[in-house]
Formats: C-alpha cells, structure tokens, sequence
C-alpha cells in the first residue's frame, strides 16, 4: 500500500487518482535535487519553485531518420495543484560534434542561454513560452509550456494535394508567417542570444490561430567570429524544406519517376547546399515555377554563391521583399 | 577620414600576419611621421568552459603570454626594417561580447589609425560561413578608413 500521508493536502487529489501513481507498486519518490536526472523515473515528484510535477513521461526526440530515443532529461509533468500540463527540462551539459565535410563545429547544451531566451521572449507568441527556477541543487530547471501545436514539417504535408497546388494556393501564406519566425530570430540576435537548433521540427504551428512558434533553445555553438551561423544554416534549412515541402538529395531527385535522370544530370555542385553537400538548393531546377526571386534566397546559401548573408536581418529583408512580390 | 600614416595591424602568429608587418614596415619607413599598432585579438573561452573547471584570468593569461611573443617578434621585424620603436605600440585583448572583426574595428576607431591592415588565409566559403573571415569583414566595413589586405 502506497502511503501519500506526507504529501501536503493541497496535491494529494490530484496525487492519488492520477494512473501514474495508481499503477506504482512503490512509493513515489520526490526529486528536490535534480542532478542525476537519468535515476528520476515514471511516477516520481519532481519539487521546484514549490510546485510539484509529477513525472508522467519523457520528450522524445530523434534526428531526421533515426529512431526517437526518449529524453531522460526532458520529463513532461503535472503539476499536482492546478492539474496543469508541464515539461521539464533538466540541466544535461552535453557536447557534441557537428561535421560539414572536413569542417566541424562543436555544439553544446546551454541551460543558462536558454533561460535567458525564456526571459526574454516571455508573451512573444512567436517563441514556446517557460521560465526557469533553481532546484535545491542550484540546477537550472526550465519549466516550460505544453506547446499547442504541430510540428511545421508535418503540417506542410497536409497543404495541398500535389507539390504545384501546395506552390499556388498556400506557400505565399505559409511564408509570411515563417517571415515572423525568422525576424523573431533575428530579435534574439539583437540581443546577442542565439536559438541554437533551428530546424524544420523546431518550429510548432499553433492549432488555433496557425502561427509559428519555436522551440528548444538550450544549444549553444562556439563560432566567435560568426556567432549566428549556425542558426542561418538552420532558417536557410528551414526556407528549403518550406518552398519545396521536402528536401532533395541528388539520389531522390534521380529516384523520382517525375525527376528521373534528365533532372538528375542537370545538377551540379553549385546547385548543392554550401555545408550539407548532398542537398539540393537549387529547387528551380526541380521545380521550374519556383520564382526566380525566390530561388535565388535559396542560392545564397548553395556552394555557388558568391555571397553570403552576414546577419538575418539581411535574409530577412531579401525574404519580405521576395515575398511582397510573389 | 582618420590619419592614414596611423597603422594598425591586427595579426596572429600566422605567416600572412608576418607578411602583412613587413609589408607595412617597406610602406611605412620612408614616412617621416608614422605610428604602427600591433593588435591580437583572440576570442571569449567557449561555453563549457566554466563548467570544466576554467578560469577566466588563467585563460587571459595564457593568451596573453602566447599573442606577447609573436607581438614582440613582430616589433623586432619592425625594428630591423628601420622603424624607430617610438613608433611602434602593442595591444593584445578579448573580444568581449562581440566579434573579433567588430573589436578591431572599435579599436581602430578609438585609435583613429587611418588605415588597417591584416593578413589573409584564403578561407574557403563554407568556411568563411561557418567561422568567419577577418579580413573580409574589415574589406565590408572599410569606411572613413583604408583596408589592406595582405595575401
């Protein structure tokens, strides 16, 4: 029998029918220390800011292609007062790697940076909302809202039948509200913060009102020179997959019954993304009513360019004129 | 415009950098006025660096003490070449909250040198994307004052 006498009354309801606790054969246990997040398990309390989360699960998450691993250090929570749906994100300081050919960039997880982007995005619907609190280790715990959405990527699948009508009847809406995520991007940057891992899955568009949020933003890059490369890379990324609704590697473009090997051999490595070799930027040649303004957004960040944009106000601005123009 | 006979060499220890300082010291010796600022300019320590145990001082320090010895080797080519060490200043700094580029060009305007002068790797563009290219950022901002590239 599972004793909850020394919980305080105010959560005990929601406690005891909650099918987290009922199922348990052991007494859950709370975590005020959140150090060695991987021993936190299923069931347990998680006690910060004096609010006690229970652990109901954990976030998953996986790269394009590779299976989602689940994250020990991202439980999703109730609150056990007000029933109110939380994730967690619990200090993890991992590096790693990031290869583009024979360049690589270290990445790193930066609690730190991420709670001052909760701050200062707090109320900006363009950004996953939270704050953050000290648990009694002096770990800075990340308590952020469930947000109400689905990933943009799988969003885009459902607009429009074929690649055409998805181009002529949604694109030019489904930019402008990009338009808004990336001058959200470039408001972090004024205030010498980064988001750190934009991609096409870090943007949730709001059930409702169907406008785009980002999420995550505990990576950190060491790029001193160019400090905000990496979250270029990532909208350059993000504006690829938007226009094209898929990404193209040299092989899909050959598999493809509707490409085949005359689009396949029209290729060349200038029509390749600058950092990720096998991609294809060049969407005009696949695509050819993509418009030339637009395309050529797109050809900045290819290894044909002759230039690169410095800042995203630059990609910005180029975007919403491109935009008012289409 | 500021003063193009005030020079300012922002350089590592690499062999363009060398290259760059005797450029500057064939230009600059005939000048019957001149003054040559020997600039390094190296980067903030990396994110996990205080969660690693690092210290802020000992890593000034140690990029202190390296910049010092090609700064000096630097003044001694200077020297060599017929420029009069009263001519002839050091600075070795961080760039604090911003890029490198940008701390060279706020030094450059602070010091009203006319006329900047660094070295070039020859990056490629993924490079220069990713991590940046010095010269090529001084080229872009080359303004009320003259940039000299050094290949």
């Amino acid at each position: 029998m599972i004793d909850l006498s020394y919980f305080p009354l105010r959560i005990l309801p929601r406690l005891k029918d909650h099918p987290a606790v009922r199922s348990l054969r052991r007494q859950p246990r709370i975590w005020r220390d959140t150090s060695d997040f991987s021993s936190i398990d299923y069931g347990d309390i998680i006690l910060v800011d004096n609010r006690w989360f229970l652990v109901v699960g954990y976030m998953r998450e996986g790269r394009f292609g590779i299976d989602e691993q689940p994250k020990q250090w991202v439980p999703k929570v109730n609150d056990l007062e007000t029933g109110e749906s939380n994730i967690l994100k619990l200090v993890f300081h991992e590096t790693y790697s990031i290869k583009f050919g024979d360049l690589t960039v270290t990445c790193y997880r930066n609690p730190e940076k991420e709670a001052r982007v909760l701050e200062l995005v707090r109320g900006n619907p363009a950004f996953m909302q939270g704050y953050s609190a000290l648990d009694d280790a002096d770990n800075l715990v990340r308590i952020l809202d469930v947000v109400q959405g689905k990933r943009m990527d799988k969003y885009l699948q459902r607009l429009g039948e074929s690649h055409e009508e998805y181009f002529r009847d949604h694109l030019v809406g489904v930019l402008q509200r990009f338009l808004v995520s990336v001058q959200a991007i470039a408001y972090l940057h004024g205030h010498g913060l980064k988001h750190g891992d934009i991609r096409r899955d870090h943007i949730f568009v709001d059930w409702d009102s169907g406008h785009f949020s980002w999420i995550d933003f505990d990576y950190d890059f060491y790029l001193p020179e160019r400090p905000y490369a990496m979250d270029l890379f990532g909208l350059g990324n993000c504006l690829l997959y938007i226009v094209g609704r898929r990404n193209f590697r040299g092989q899909d473009v050959l598999e493809d019954p509707e490409l085949g090997e005359k689009v396949f051999s029209s290729l060349r490595m200038e029509d390749m993304s600058l950092l990720a070799r096998d991609r294809v930027f060049n969407l005009q040649k696949i695509y050819p009513y993509i418009p030339e303004r637009l395309n050529d957004i797109l050809m900045h960040f290819s290894v044909g360019t002759s230039v690169i944009y410095d800042t995203v106000d630059e990609f910005h601005d180029e975007l919403a004129d491109c935009i008012a123009s289409l | 415009m500021d003063d193009w006979q005030r020079f300012l060499i922002a350089m590592d220890k690499s062999e363009t950098s060398r290259r760059a300082v005797r450029y500057v010291g064939n230009m600059a010796r005939g000048l019957a006025t001149k003054h040559i600022h020997l600039l390094h300019v190296y980067p903030e320590p990396p994110p996990d660096f205080y969660i690693k145990g690092g210290q802020l001082d000992r890593y000034q320090m140690l990029k202190d003490e390296r910049a010092g010895l090609f700064l000096q080797d630097a003044s001694i080519i200077l020297e060599g070449m017929g420029i009069n060490g009263r001519d002839i200043s050091q600075q070795i700094c961080m760039a604090e909250g911003k890029t490198i580029s940008q701390t060279v060009l706020d030094i450059r305007k602070e010091g009203e040198f006319g006329t900047v002068v660094t070295g070039k790797r020859g990056v490629s563009k993924a490079e220069e994307f990713l991590f940046g290219s010095i010269s090529n950022a001084l080229a872009r901002h080359a303004r009320d004052f003259t940039a000299w590239i050094v290949g």
